[in-house]
Parts: structure tokens; C-alpha cells; sequence
């Protein structure tokens, strides 16, 4: 590089200062909180030496909520992967116009639904004595005494599903949208049924988004704390619950940041095997 | 290209005839095609012509299925389509952008519509090699479709199309995305393959010269209604319209005054116009006007710029219509000289060998087999 262009002119300077609120913005909101809290897992609240004994008492007191998390949030954005690509293909396949318009129109709702109220909403809907039960009962289709309650991990699961699938079906309807309508065509011409053109032409072709919308939805879950919390008030919960109950119970920091440090990590992972994927998509 | 004359291992197949009656075909309330009739015969090669908004490729996804008509029958060997979802129509299709899948191989491309139709691996990988051979690619077949050129794209389209043994082939402006010289290479590559595996296709475009070289019928379409359906040499020599002629590239119109009697024609001399007499052709090639007009009297003519020629003086061969004019403008496109005259107050192209300078006196001379005239009205 040459000296003239390494020199911090007028111009440059000018995009440090359009940056540099973003910039520390993200360094104070972000950057700081997270490594703090990185050091508070590995010392006594910042204080004293390294060790990993809020690992060990978090791995301890909670391995059976680690394996809970993991399991409910992989089952949800299965599901949600799987309600998505339907919704989103009918969308894009679908040849009844009014059934896609009323579908357009309703599958975006709960977007607008917080956590918060999509949880209580459900607590009504999936009790033993909520608005499901009955409709089940008084139409015949089970006997009131096998009525039995959803709120559980089936109704976390049901509730991150419900919440978070307008989500990436938006997305996948999107890039669905954008794909060329020729190669759905060309499926059609050869004698592909909707199903195959769905699974195996246009699936394919929108892997990309419907994986960031799936990561995102992945890392959301993985972070709600009202939904596991009013939901399934009982043992195994989730990670966010426990957190919450170390800080606002104890005062532990320590263990609370070990295990936010695990979350971290679930999420690593993900994202981790979704960049491999994309660097070889890239360089085939 | 030789390898196509060599008589690969592609199994010949015979096409089958379609006739398509009284079709209409619209968009919401708006009518495309208008009570439209026509016969494609087995194993031949058609081509629908016309400018954009014609119709054409509506015609051609009316007959792939993806718009079903408001009324009217598509029967294939027989059997009424026009109902038909694209699926159930045993049809094949080359598209415009060429619609390959992206994330699949050249070999999964073109191996899909045989694993469609429940083929074994080894019968799949048998035909995909056969065709990948036939079409050059044998050393594309494990390449992705986005790292292949538009020649190559153009040509695994194809071989996805034939790959499925379908006897009715169409092709959605195929060659349209190709630069000048694939494009001409591709013209003949298709029509052997269309030819030698006996398929009847139908082939959109906009381009005259592609359609003349390919086709072995053409149809030329205007706003939603068949204007001409003939040979090649039927369309050009003998365009049945103003705008068929026009389109075929007969642009430069002239108004007449004629009397007809015994065959001949007599053209009254106007203020550029010398009197002649010229003959009413009988039949393609024998040198007279094509004559369309419903009447005598005031008629217009059109003929091509490459059907005229210039003299410097005013001696006028035997059977040509002749002109007075003045050179405004000339050109040299490759091989003659392209002229801009000026007579009358009305502005002719033609092309001629000679040279001429901006401002010499020239006449133009028609032959009468170059000339066509319609009514006015036409």
C-alpha cells in the first residue's frame, strides 16, 4: 500500500465519524457486557482467579436443562423449518388464488404477537381446561376425562412454533418469490408433481435463506426467557429460566454467565456449520 | 456438425401430430388469441413468427399447459388437451432463460425427467451419457449449471428436452440469449437433431431469419390472429398480407395506380413513376408481382430494399417498375452499399453494389418477381 493512500484525509476521517456511533453503540451494548460477563464465568464476579467452577456447579445443577434446551429448540426449528417451506410453497405453488390470498393474509399474524403475549395466549388455549380441550370435547373427537394439558414441553415447543414460523416463512416466501418461475415450469413440463418441484427443485435453490431464517429463529428461542417461564412452570425448563432464577434468587452471576457462555456456544455451533455449508456452496 | 451425422445411439422416436381449433386464450379479461386453427403435422418443424405482443409465446404455453385457453381444442394424436395440466401432456420444452436447475450437475439436469419416470440408475446414466456425447458435453456431465457458458446451458436445455423421449419438442426462443455465432451454429444443430429423431416441434421467435432456416412451416402471428401460415418460401416470396410483407421485410411502400387485364398489369406513370407493364405471377418463382390486391385502382406496393437495384441512367429493363430518385444517404453494411433515396418526397432503402455518391440521380429499378401489391386497405 502506498503512503498516500494509508494518510487519514478528510474523507476518511468523515467515514470514522459516520461510524463511530455505531461503532460504540455496539462496543457499550455488546462488546463490553459480553466479555464481562465471559470473566465473571470464569472468576468469582469478575474478582480472584481463573477457574471453571461455575462450569462444573452449572453442568452439575443443570446438565438435565442443558439436554431439555437443546432438545426443544432443535424439535421447534425443525418444525418450523418443515411449517415454513409449506406455508411458504403453497404460496409459491399454490393454483387456487383465494386460498393463497387468505393464506398471504393470515400466516404473518403472530409476527406481531410479543413472546410475552403469544405465552399467555397459549396458557389459555393448551390448559387442561383451555380453549383446545373444549373445542375437542364438545365436538365429540376425545371424552372430557382423557382431556389432558399441554403445558408442558409440548406447549413450549407448540408456542415457539406458533411464534416463530410467519418468521421464516416470510423469508423462504421471499426468496421463493425470486427464484425463476422457469425452473417451477420446467419441473411441471417433465412431469414433476408439486410436491417433488417443492422438495427437490425449489427447496434447493432457496437452502440458503431458509437455513439464516432457521439459525435466526434457532438463536431467538434459544434466548426467550417468558415463554419457558409461563408455560412450563416445572423441572427439567430451560436454560433462560435457570439464569434468571441464579441472578434474581442468589445473586450468582458466575454460574448465570456459564451458562449464558453455553447458550453462546449451542449457537456457535450452528452458525458454525451454516458458514462451512455457505464456503462450500461458494466454492463448488 | 459431424458428430451429428454420425448416427449417435439416440433412439429415433416419431412425433405426433397436433390441430389446435377455434383457440382463445386471454389473461384476466383481456383476450390474447383469437378463434386461432391449426395443423402441425408429425415430425415437422413449425415456427411461430411475430413481433412482440403478437401472441406467440402465449400459443406456446397454451400447448405446454401453463394457460389454459377460454375455449377452443389443442388435440394431440387425437385427444383434446386443452385441459390438461403441463404435467400430464408428455410434452418437452426448451425455455428462453433456459430454466436448469441451478443446484444440480449437467448430468442430474438432464437425467431428472428419465428419474421422473421411474428409470434405474443405470438405464439414466446409459441416455445421459448417449446425450452428452451427442451434444459435445461428455466432459461436462459432473459440472455445475452456474460454471457452464450460455452455449453450453443452451445445449444441456436441449438435452434435458430430448433426454425423455417426448414426440412434441417446443422451444421458447431458445437461441435468443446466445451471442451471433452460437446462435447460428445452434439453428442447425437443433433442426438435425429435430429431423433425425423425427420429433414435431414448435419453436417461438422473433427472429425471421432464425424461423426461415429452422422451420419447415412458418406461422406468422399479428395482434392475437394467424396473418400467414406457409413454407419459407411461401411467406417470403408470396406474403398474403401488407403486414406479413412488411414483416418479411418488404419496407419500402409505394402507392400505385394499376389496370389489370389478360395477366398483366399495366402501372399508370405518376410524377416519379415511369408506365409499365409487368406480369401477375401464377405461381412461386415464375418472376411476376404477387398480386394481393382485392381490386385495380389504387393499390400499394412494397418490395425489399435487396429485391431493387440503381442505374445511373434512365434506361429501364423490361418487367421492372422504375422510379426517379436521389441519393441522401448511403451505408456500407458488408457486401453492398446501402442507399437512401429520395423520390417524390417519400424515402426508399435499397442496396445495391455500385457505387454512388450523396446527391446523384439514380432510378430505382423493381423487378416485377420483387414487387407486391395489396389494397389499400390492407
Amino acid at each position: 500500500m502506498s503512503g498516500q493512500s494509508m494518510s487519514v484525509g478528510p474523507g476518511r476521517m468523515g467515514a470514522i465519524l459516520l461510524v463511530a456511533p455505531a461503532l460504540l453503540m455496539i462496543g457499550f451494548l455488546f462488546v463490553y457486557p459480553f466479555g464481562y460477563s465471559v470473566v465473571s464465568a470464569f472468576t468469582d464476579n469478575g474478582e480472584g482467579s481463573w477457574h471453571i467452577a461455575n462450569f462444573t456447579k452449572a453442568i452439575e445443577f443443570y446438565s438435565k436443562d442443558i439436554l431439555f434446551t437443546i432438545v426443544i429448540v432443535s424439535l421447534s426449528t425443525v418444525v418450523i423449518g418443515v411449517l415454513a417451506v409449506a406455508i411458504a410453497g403453497y404460496l409459491t405453488l399454490g393454483e387456487n388464488p383465494t386460498a393463497v390470498a387468505v393464506l398471504k393474509w393470515l400466516y404473518r399474524w403472530p409476527l406481531f404477537i410479543p413472546f410475552i403475549v403469544s405465552a399467555q395466549l397459549m396458557r389459555t388455549f393448551l390448559a387442561k381446561n383451555g380453549m383446545m380441550n373444549n373445542i375437542l370435547t364438545s365436538s365429540g373427537i376425545i371424552e372430557p376425562l382423557a382431556a389432558q394439558s399441554y403445558l408442558d414441553w409440548r406447549g413450549i415447543v407448540i408456542t415457539f412454533v406458533w411464534k416463530q414460523t410467519p418468521f421464516v416463512a416470510l423469508l423462504v416466501a421471499g426468496a421463493m418469490a425470486s427464484i425463476d418461475r422457469t425452473t417451477i415450469d420446467a419441473g411441471r413440463i417433465f412431469g414433476a408433481s408439486r410436491l417433488r418441484i417443492l422438495i427437490e427443485l425449489v427447496v434447493p435453490q432457496i437452502a440458503t435463506t431458509l437455513m439464516v431464517g432457521l439459525i435466526l429463529s434457532y438463536v431467538v428461542m434459544l434466548s426467550v426467557l417468558s415463554v419457558p417461564l409461563m408455560i412450563n412452570a416445572q423441572s427439567p425448563t430451560m436454560l433462560t429460566v435457570d439464569m434468571a432464577w441464579r441472578i434474581n434468587s442468589y445473586g450468582d452471576y458466575g454460574v448465570a454467565n456459564a451458562l449464558g457462555i453455553m447458550s453462546y456456544l449451542f449457537t456457535g455451533v450452528v452458525a458454525w456449520f451454516y458458514l462451512r455449508q455457505s464456503l462450500k456452496d461458494k466454492g463448488a | 456438425m459431424l458428430w451429428l451425422l454420425k448416427g449417435g445411439q439416440v433412439s429415433g422416436m416419431v412425433g405426433v401430430g397436433i390441430e389446435i381449433e377455434k383457440l382463445c386464450v386471454g389473461y384476466d379479461k383481456t383476450s390474447v388469441l383469437h378463434d386461432i386453427d391449426l395443423e402441425i403435422n408429425s415430425s415437422e418443424f413449425v415456427a411461430l413468427l411475430g413481433s412482440s405482443g403478437c401472441g406467440k409465446t402465449t400459443l406456446l404455453k397454451s400447448l405446454s399447459g401453463f394457460i389454459k385457453p377460454m375455449s377452443g381444442q389443442i388435440r394431440v394424436n387425437g385427444n383434446d388437451v386443452a385441459q390438461l395440466p403441463p404435467e400430464q401432456r408428455n410434452m418437452a420444452m426448451v425455455f428462453q432463460s433456459y430454466a436448469l436447475w441451478p443446484h444440480m450437475t449437467v448430468r442430474q439436469n438432464m437425467g431428472y425427467g428419465l428419474k421422473l419416470r421411474g428409470m434405474s440408475k443405470e438405464q439414466i446414466n446409459r441416455k445421459v451419457d448417449e446425450l452428452l456425447t451427442l451434444l459435445g458435453l461428455a466432459d461436462f456431465g459432473d459440472r455445475k449449471v452456474p460454471n457452464l457458458s450460455g452455449g453450453q446451458r443452451q445445449r444441456v436445455a436441449l438435452g434435458r428436452a430430448l433426454a425423455v423421449d417426448s414426440p412434441i419438442l417446443l422451444l421458447d426462443e431458445p437461441l435468443s440469449n446466445l451471442d451471433a455465432r452460437i446462435r447460428l451454429s445452434m439453428r442447425h444443430e437443433i433442426r438435425s437433431l429435430q429431423q433425425r429423431m423425427g420429433l414435431t416441434a414448435v419453436h417461438v421467435t422473433h427472429d425471421r431469419e432464425e424461423a426461415m432456416v429452422m422451420a419447415d412451416r412458418i406461422v406468422i402471428l399479428n395482434g392475437g390472429h394467424v396473418a400467414q401460415v406457409g413454407t419459407p418460401l411461401e411467406v417470403y416470396e408470396q406474403p398474403k398480407s401488407n403486414f406479413v410483407a412488411t414483416f418479411m421485410g418488404a419496407e419500402n411502400e409505394i402507392a400505385l395506380n394499376v389496370e389489370r387485364a389478360n395477366g398483366t398489369l399495366s402501372i399508370a406513370r405518376q410524377e416519379a413513376v415511369k408506365a409499365a407493364s409487368l406480369s401477375v405471377s401464377n405461381e412461386i418463382g415464375d418472376g411476376g408481382v404477387n398480386w394481393q390486391a382485392s381490386a385495380a385502382g389504387s393499390v400499394r406496393g412494397r418490395f425489399r430494399s435487396s429485391a431493387a437495384h440503381l442505374r445511373a441512367d434512365e434506361a429501364v429493363p423490361e418487367g421492372h417498375l422504375a422510379l426517379a430518385g436521389r441519393v441522401t444517404q448511403l451505408s456500407y453494411p458488408g457486401g453492398v452499399f446501402r442507399y437512401e433515396i429520395e423520390s417524390a418526397g417519400q424515402l426508399y432503402m435499397i442496396d445495391d453494389p455500385c457505387r454512388y455518391a450523396v446527391g446523384d440521380v439514380v432510378t430505382i429499378c423493381v423487378p416485377a418477381g420483387g414487387l407486391h401489391l395489396y389494397s389499400e386497405a390492407a
